[in-house]
């Protein structure tokens, strides 16, 4: 009787659960442990199995607790089986959305989010997996950092498969990302503290504006009935949307427990659905609603894009009104005019009827933030927004030389302004200065003699000059078109192009950055900010005249220092 | 929704060069396009600076690839940026060269410079920081001396923010709530963790040097103009300790004490090479003091490369 046939019926199990072996193997290895290791074949069984299922590289079945988690390293999401553990990988963090949850009757800290694999490499060959975040590692996990993840384990539900991190996960920061998100609390927080993150809050606010309104679904296919309105506490005031009915009034003081915050444009905006709890809330403390609106008007360096509901009062500067033909073919007349505060300066646009002089005194109430050539301007819809004030809110503004001193810092990390005026020191003189050409159509650079919309083209010649200015904190661009791009160097344009045509362009650059770099300057002119960084389109610059002594002794005063 | 991480620019920290040469803690971007960072010891993170001073080395070596300028300017705290121009920047060579030309013909000027840190390692693990010069330009005192308040301003904050460290823990929360400005918390954080504990004392007097240079007669640049010319002549070696105070005599030229060494290693007849401490001590009888001769002797072996370090202790001329 040959082994073959003497462990047939153990090699017929073994073949259940193994199918590719070799019976001759099977056999042999029977024959050991039935020789060599004094089993007889029917307890030798599972060991053979498990022998030949890790022979042929199937996963084992392991008992819990017995054997050492091995760790497994990989590059990739597409890499990971469904129940795998003990995860090592890389990736990239693109949310952090902390939130409370009840696990097993308790409130725990939790946090959800995005994660990209592969996260050296562009976006596009990236993917992109949900997490939660169980063992509070929001100090690491910041949105826009690079971290590696190790002992963290995969979930999946419903045919999605996401990565869980643990509390004994270990997070390690490979790159820096922004700001950590903070950790929520039961506690309600206040609006200024609420508007720095998107995510989930709890807020103790009285609502300052309440009113239905419609959403129209971009695809036609209907209407959604929504609410919208102002929420305010004495820190500042937020617009909210509903897309449940609320059942309270304008006045009312509310606790609302999870809140999300989510950013329409450049401002944040309070979103409650059904899962928010919404309710009334005494404290008689707690300031009344006039004095609520009352610390909630806007002075025009607060606009951000889209705003609503805005209370601002401002002095006009221009007024014209212009008629335009839309695209249903109606006539319509657009009014706007540049406006300023003792804040700064920014457009207004009017859809009604208002006719105001120069220097006139608006209070307007429920105006709205738009966008346009990337600073924030006003916009009313009706008169009733308007009020033309009899009383100056301030001595009248010379609209000539009003220009509102920020620092650099405060520009940078601000939102877009006009009409402001700023110190830095050039530390850049970058080679695309000197004469550029423009597309005569959208005046738009032309690149190689071609426009990016418009092809090829006789470009119209222009002048400007780019550098970066920086007060060793902060820095920003700093772009100087043609008029101010002349009298800083006391040439033509015309003059530009001959001196570069006769010298060549590095000679002409090498002539600015003797003239600038290095040197302290102060601009006039406006700033536009976005997640970019900031620039500035100055109208005029010059060298800061201040002296070194001056300049020395406020140092001294400031630190306390004594020669 | 996300569109790919971007890397701001970073700003142009003001820096004195006595806290930039103390600084060893390099801070290593990961990834494409990721800054690369100096941690100072009062926790300025460096990746690109705005300094300036007077020219006081400059030269051109040739390599395989082009040339490379590299040279000191040194500032009124005494200590000195050393910068390079590297083969890879053919836009600056022009300017580098028309600044050689004048440099060579015994003129001195003051520069301002910005640059982006490096730093290299050498292989018994110290670390050796510097510049690549980014944009640079000849200037008139004004603009250094407004650089120098500045930088005194900029330096003041940072021992300011240093000493509201002391009394709190080592973590972004306490740092903030200190009074630690955001800027500077990351470079604090790892500062402490990296250096041990030192003297603030050294930088303010080098910021209330800087800051008597700025409000006293403008004869005080002009000595570091005129002292650094003569520093060219070998002969005179010992004019300027008359005419500095003892404050100022780590600014003496560095040039007459690496003559002193040279000249103590080539006059050996030990093969072996010269002890270090018979060189200090022949410096320190030369008028120079110990710190000065001590940093010379590493100078001339890690960054001029004019002498070895066969075996620990003992000094050759590198032939």
């Amino acid at each position: 009787m040959t082994d073959k046939e003497r462990y047939a019926v153990q090699i017929a199990l073994v073949k259940e659960e193994c199918k590719e072996v070799d019976e001759d193997e099977v056999a042999k290895e029977f024959e050991r442990y039935e020789n060599e290791f004094l089993i007889p074949p029917n307890d030798a069984v599972r060991s053979v199995i498990l022998k030949f299922q890790k022979v042929s590289g199937k996963e084992t079945e392991s008992f819990p607790g017995t054997t050492a988690r091995v760790e497994k390293k990989v590059d990739r999401f597409k890499e990971l089986g469904s129940d795998d553990k003990n995860v090592t990988l890389e990736v990239a963090v693109v949310t952090y959305v902390p939130r409370v949850q009840m696990v097993r009757g308790e409130e725990k800290q939790i946090a959800f989010g995005w994660i990209e694999d592969n996260p050296w490499e562009s976006t596009d060959k990236r993917e992109r997996w949900d997490f939660k975040d169980w063992g509070a590692h929001s100090e690491n996990l910041r949105p826009n950092s690079i971290v590696r993840l190790e002992g963290v384990s995969v979930n999946e539900w419903n045919d999605k498969r996401s990565i869980n991190i643990n509390r004994g996960s270990r997070v390690t920061v490979l790159r820096e990302g922004g700001p950590a998100v903070p950790t929520l609390s039961d506690e309600p927080v206040s609006i200024e503290k609420a508007s720095e993150n998107e995510g989930y809050v709890n807020l103790l606010v009285r609502i300052i504006s309440l009113k239905p309104d419609v959403i129209t679904k971009r695809d036609g296919s209907g209407t959604i009935d929504i609410f919208r309105g102002t929420l305010a506490d004495s820190s500042g005031k937020i617009s909210f949307l509903s897309w449940v009915p609320v059942d309270h009034k304008v006045g009312d003081l509310v606790k609302i427990e999870g809140a999300m915050i989510r950013k329409f444009r450049e401002t944040p905006e309070v979103n409650v659905n059904d899962r928010t709890k919404i309710e009334k809330f005494h404290d008689s403390n707690f300031a009344n609603i006039e004095d609520l609106s009352k610390a909630t008007t806007s002075r025009i360096s607060d606009l951000r894009n889209g705003m609503k509901d805005v209370i601002v009062t401002v002095q006009v500067e221009s007024w014209q009104s212009r008629t335009f033909t839309n695209s249903d073919g109606e006539e319509k007349i657009v009014r706007s005019g540049d406006v300023m505060d003792p804040s700064g300066r920014c457009r207004l646009t009017a859809w009604c009827e208002i006719e105001p002089k120069t220097g006139d005194f608006l209070h307007l109430n429920g105006a709205r933030v738009q966008f346009w050539q990337g600073s924030p301007d006003l916009v009313v819809d009706n008169s009733e927004q308007i009020q033309n004030l009899t009383e100056a809110p301030w001595d009248a503004i010379n609209p000539e030389n009003h220009w509102v001193q920020i620092t650099l810092s405060d520009l940078v990390n601000g939102g877009s302004r006009r009409g402001v005026k700023t110190t830095g020191t050039i530390v850049a003189v970058k080679n695309d200065s000197g004469i550029i050409e423009r597309c005569p159509e959208c005046k738009r650079i032309l690149r190689d003699g071609s426009c990016q919309d418009h092809g090829p083209q006789h470009g119209v010649e222009d002048l400007r000059l780019k550098f970066v200015i920086d007060d060793g904190i902060n820095n920003a661009s700093l772009i100087l078109g043609k008029i101010p791009s002349e009298k800083f160097l006391s040439m033509t344009q015309e003059e530009v192009k001959e001196q570069i045509s006769q010298r060549g362009k590095e000679d002409f650059i090498a002539l600015i950055r003797n003239k600038i770099l290095a040197r302290k300057v102060v601009i006039n002119g406006r700033s536009l900010v976005d997640n970019q960084g900031a620039m500035i389109l100055a109208e005029n610059i010059h060298l800061d005249t201040s002296t070194n002594e001056d300049a020395a002794n406020l140092v001294m005063e400031q630190w306390g220092v004594l020669l | 929704m996300m569109n790919q991480v971007r890397f701001s620019r970073q700003s142009a920290i003001r820096i004195f060069a006595q806290e930039y040469s103390d600084a060893n803690l390099p801070l290593e971007g990961v990834g494409e396009y990721a800054p690369s960072f100096i941690i100072t010891k009062l926790g300025a993170k460096v990746n690109r600076a705005l300094f300036g001073g007077v020219i006081d080395r400059f030269e051109r070596r040739e390599g395989d690839n082009g040339p490379t300028y590299s040279g000191h300017l040194r500032d009124a705290t005494g200590g000195v940026h050393r910068f390079q121009i590297a083969p890879f920047q053919p836009e600056l060579h022009a300017d580098a060269e028309e600044l050689l030309a004048r440099f060579e013909s015994g003129d001195r000027f003051l520069m301002m410079m910005i640059g982006r840190a490096r730093w290299f390692e050498s292989d018994d693990g110290g670390i050796f920081t510097s510049f690549r010069a980014e944009e640079f330009t000849t200037v008139e005192r004004s603009v250094y001396v407004n650089w120098l308040v500045e930088t005194s301003a900029a330096t003041l904050r940072r021992l300011d923010a240093y000493n509201s460290s002391l009394e709190s823990e080592n973590s972004v929360e306490s740092l903030k709530s200190a009074g630690v400005p955001e800027d500077l918390i990351e470079g604090m954080i790892l500062a402490k963790n990296h250096y041990s504990s030192f003297d603030p004392e050294n930088y303010k007097v080098g910021v209330l040097q800087s800051l008597s240079m700025a409000l006293s007669s403008n004869s005080e640049i002009e000595q570091m103009l005129i002292s650094t010319e003569e520093s060219t002549s070998p002969a005179t070696s010992e004019n300027n300790s008359q005419t500095s105070d003892d404050v100022k005599s780590d600014s003496k030229p560095s040039g007459d004490v690496d003559e002193v060494i040279l000249n103590v290693i080539r006059s050996s007849p030990n093969p072996d090479g010269v002890p270090y401490d018979s060189i200090v001590l022949a410096c320190v009888e030369a008028g120079f003091s110990r710190e000065s001769s001590e940093d010379a002797i590493e100078d001339l072996r890690d960054i001029k490369c004019e002498i070895i370090e066969p075996r620990f202790g003992f000094f050759q001329i590198l032939d």
